[in-house]
């Protein structure tokens, strides 16, 4: 039992130098590729080698709202201070228990019709359907039966009457430009099929007229450690896949999809959580096995922002939802893992989120676990691991504020030094701590996650400051 | 040892990056100054060719049309140039295109250096002349053939912004020339792209739209889509030409589309017999020309094409159903006119009809003062 000890040891230290060595590499480069990238776009914004003028694709925002009557209007009212000329509003009320379809049909002033829709995707029955305009803005409300997340956007997707639509969530709000941005890659490259938006949280910040007005680093510590994951592991690594069109997730709080594909390809899975990064695999797979050049792209200047969870058990339940859904969708289209057909996607994009997303939970449990055992067994050499630890933490904490900083540069948000200050501080503790806990949480997910399949995984809400 | 030297390694990137941090963030300060700093300088040269120009100079020495291609040979100093036009000559406009004027030699020698420039500099350099140049004076023949030479960059927004520039000078042979390159194959410019630049023309766009003309069997037929888009924006005089196209079966469908759709901005009594033709059709895999068919006849009030209408009602495709739907409401169809379909038993038709004039009730509704 002794003997096979330091074997053991051997063979854990070796895979965890392996698999920390791929992190690291991993975040130096889609930091270095994420910031370098958004340096890039800034100078192409200031050489104005970008699409500037009246190009408009029409456009139909999707807005699935459950329980939303908190956050619903101030939302609908941040898309009806878009620039944009050629779109229309389409929120579905899946069957909300709250106000939600009486607060939009009062402060939008909308009358019921009989509207027929055409059901290209199944989706449960429509209950009613009110519209209105607002500043020349169609807006229809759907109501239908509960369904889930994904069954309203099938919902939405069967009513929307323009070629492009829009995903959102109803408790974010777009930037004044968003919609523009969006579109851009889709009439710089005829063969993109999809885009996705970069989702910033907004605690902290003030938006007025689709305008931020004030930004600072949220009050509390939990947002304020978000602000800096975002940037660092949405922000960054998206840019990274996005230079081999990789991507496997488009956020579904702010992606553009066109729609006939979407509809080919059999719309949102309505029996899986993680609903929009299946989508986003299912429309690789789609693409390739018919052969339809694509692309995916990612927008990193059409900005949605968006509350992230200010308490501790909501973000516990949102993780949760996130990696239930990466793992019915990981598990659902696995064919496409090391198979040539799909190129770059099934070698690098899967393979990444299989180990440092999916499994990466129960490895870093282990390599505690282990830690403990060495320890115990006095098989360990504690300076060493804690010198380890502190480059670890420094290093994750660096990159991380490389990201941040990159963002803040050149997305023109001044900083004051208090949110300099914080940042500073807080990316050691949410590298040291707060990856921890979620780990813990992601690792625990699974445990009879078959029960929640149709869940909206609300969080609490609070109005978002927009005027 | 080997361990160590990773961890060395990785301490190094991180020293770097804050390097990074730290001067990025200096950088970023001065760049306000230093781009004040340049716009002062510039400013102090064009106020010295204002006055050797107000002294009576027909045009500006040539040491200074040099001197002034070197500094804007800088891509910063062509920025602050670009800035000091805009902000630096507010009310002067006329005095601001006389001094442009005299500077095309120094444009031209400009745009063969920033030709040679990476494809952002060359997209900036062309960008400032379609945004500064003065509308409808034409630049010289030499400088516009040098710009038909940024058309064939591998970059979209240098080719845009190069016929943004064209479209101000309103040649329309170059114009034209223009659109022929950008249709090389190597790089699809969306025809929304197309047909938005061109409606940018300072010219004469009927002078402009003959040369297209001339020329449209030549593109492919994803610029002659942008091309009969552009003239449907623009001009309702091409009605014979567009129903010559209409008619040639052999013509790209979404070509003949278009033509369709200009019918149905501009009404053309002899397209009509050809519109309703094409909304009649319930061939399964024309399917796109009934439905664009069904939309222009909205503008086609006659008794035949309300009958042709109420019968699409009752196609078995929604898109058709519904763009019927849209006309009978555009031609503003009254309850009794559509009695047949309400009262039938085609529940598909009567629920569309229905919504369209709910619809149409809801539109007065809010249209009336509260």
């Amino acid at each position: 039992m002794t003997s096979g000890m330091p074997l053991f040891f051997d063979v854990v230290g070796i895979f965890f130098i392996l698999y920390m060595f791929g992190y690291a590499s991993f975040l130096f480069l889609s930091v270095t590729v994420g910031s370098s990238a958004l340096y890039k776009n800034q100078q192409r914004a200031q050489l104005k080698s970008e699409l500037a003028g009246d190009y408009y694709v029409p456009v139909t925002i999707i807005v699935p709202a459950y329980n939303e009557a908190v956050t619903i209007c101030s939302s609908i009212q941040s898309l009806l201070a878009l620039e944009y000329k050629l779109y229309e509003i389409v929120v579905v009320d899946d069957g909300s228990t709250d106000d939600t379809a009486r607060v939009l049909c009062e402060t939008f002033h909308l009358r019921p019709v009989n509207r027929p829709i055409q059901r290209k995707i199944p989706c449960q029955q429509v209950e009613a359907v009110f519209e209105g305009h607002h500043n020349k803005v169609p807006i229809a409300l759907i109501r239908k039966a509960n369904g889930g997340k994904a069954d309203a956007l099938n919902m939405g997707i069967n009513a929307a009457k323009y070629p492009y639509f829009i995903c959102m969530d109803a408790d974010s709000v777009l930037q004044r430009d968003a919609l523009e941005r969006i579109v851009r890659p889709v009439l710089e490259e005829g063969s993109v099929i999809a885009v996705g938006g970069a989702v910033r949280p907004c605690n902290g910040v003030e938006i007025r007229d689709g305008q931020v007005v004030s930004y600072h680093m949220p009050h509390k510590l939990l947002p304020c450690m978000q602000v800096l994951e975002y940037d660092r592991s949405f922000l960054a690594a998206r840019i990274l896949f996005d230079k081999f069109n990789g991507s496997i997730i488009i956020s579904g709080a702010f992606g553009l999809f066109r729609k006939n594909l979407v509809i080919d390809a059999g719309g949102y899975d309505t029996s899986t959580m993680g609903e929009d990064m299946e989508l986003v695999v299912k429309l690789h797979v789609f693409c390739r096995d018919h052969g339809i050049p694509y692309r995916l792209r990612y927008a990193t200047d059409a900005i949605c922002w968006t509350q992230v969870p200010e308490h501790l058990d909501d973000l516990c339940r949102q993780r949760r939802r996130w990696h239930i859904g990466l793992f019915q969708s990981m598990g659902r289209h696995r064919r496409v893992f090391g198979h040539p057909k799909y190129g770059l996607v099934g070698f690098v994009s899967y393979l990444y989120f299989l180990i440092y997303e999916l499994f990466s939970p129960y490895i870093e449990l282990f390599g505690l676990f282990t830690v403990a055992l060495a320890f115990w067994v006095d098989l360990i050499n504690v300076p060493f691991m804690i010198l380890f630890f502190f480059i670890y933490v420094v290093y994750s904490a660096i990159l991380s504020l490389t990201a941040f900083f990159a963002r803040t540069h050149t997305a023109d948000l001044h900083l004051t030094p208090g949110d300099v200050c914080k940042a500073i501080m807080l990316c050691a503790v949410e590298v040291s701590f707060l990856r921890l806990i979620l780990a813990w949480v992601r690792a625990t997910s699974l445990i009879g996650y078959r029960r929640k399949k149709a869940d909206w995984g609300t969080i609490t809400r609070r109005d978002i400051k927009f005027q | 040892m080997r361990m160590e030297l990773i961890l060395y390694f990785y301490g190094a990137v991180c020293v770097c990056m804050i390097l990074f941090n730290i001067c990025y963030t200096l950088s970023l300060r001065r760049r306000a100054p230093r781009m004040a700093r340049r716009m002062k300088k510039l400013a102090k040269v064009t106020r010295g060719h204002l006055a050797l120009l107000a002294g009576g100079q027909q045009r500006l020495p040539p040491g200074e049309a040099a001197r002034l291609s070197r500094l804007l040979g800088r891509r910063w100093n062509l920025m602050a140039f670009y800035r000091l036009l805009q902000q630096g000559f507010q009310g002067q406009e006329a005095a601001r295109d006389a001094y442009l004027a005299q500077l095309q030699p120094v444009f031209l020698s400009l745009a063969m250096g920033y030709l040679r420039r990476e494809p952002m500099q060359a997209s900036y350099f062309v960008y400032v002349l379609a945004q500064c140049w003065p509308p409808r004076l034409t630049a010289t023949e030499a400088l516009q053939q040098v710009l038909l030479d940024y058309l064939r960059k591998d970059n979209l927004y240098c080719r845009l912004n190069t016929m943004k520039a064209l479209c101000r000078f309103g040649s329309p042979a170059y114009l034209v020339q223009a659109v022929q390159i950008q249709d090389d194959g190597v790089l699809v410019t969306h025809e929304k792209l197309v047909t938005e630049t061109l409606l940018t023309y300072t010219g004469d766009h009927q002078q402009l739209i003959a040369a297209l003309w001339d020329r449209l069997d030549r593109f492919t037929p994803h610029t002659q889509l942008a091309v009969l888009n552009y003239i449907r924006f623009r001009s309702g005089q091409w009605c014979r030409q567009m129903l010559a196209l209409l008619v040639q079966e052999d013509r790209d469908k979404e070509t003949r589309l278009a033509a369709i759709r200009y019918f149905g901005r501009y009404p053309y009594p002899p397209a009509l017999d050809h519109l309703l033709a094409f909304a009649r059709d319930r061939t399964p895999e024309r399917w796109a020309y009934a439905t664009v068919a069904v939309a222009a006849l909205a503008r086609y009030p006659e008794p035949r094409v309300v009958n042709t209408l109420k019968q699409a009602l009752h196609s078995g495709n929604w898109y058709i159903r519904s763009a019927a739907a849209q006309s009978l409401d555009e031609q503003h169809a009254e309850y009794h006119q559509l009695l047949d379909i309400m009262a039938g038993n085609d529940r598909y038709a009567r629920e569309m009809i229905t919504y369209h004039l709910q619809i149409r009730q809801l539109r007065q509704e809010e249209a009336r003062p509260e």
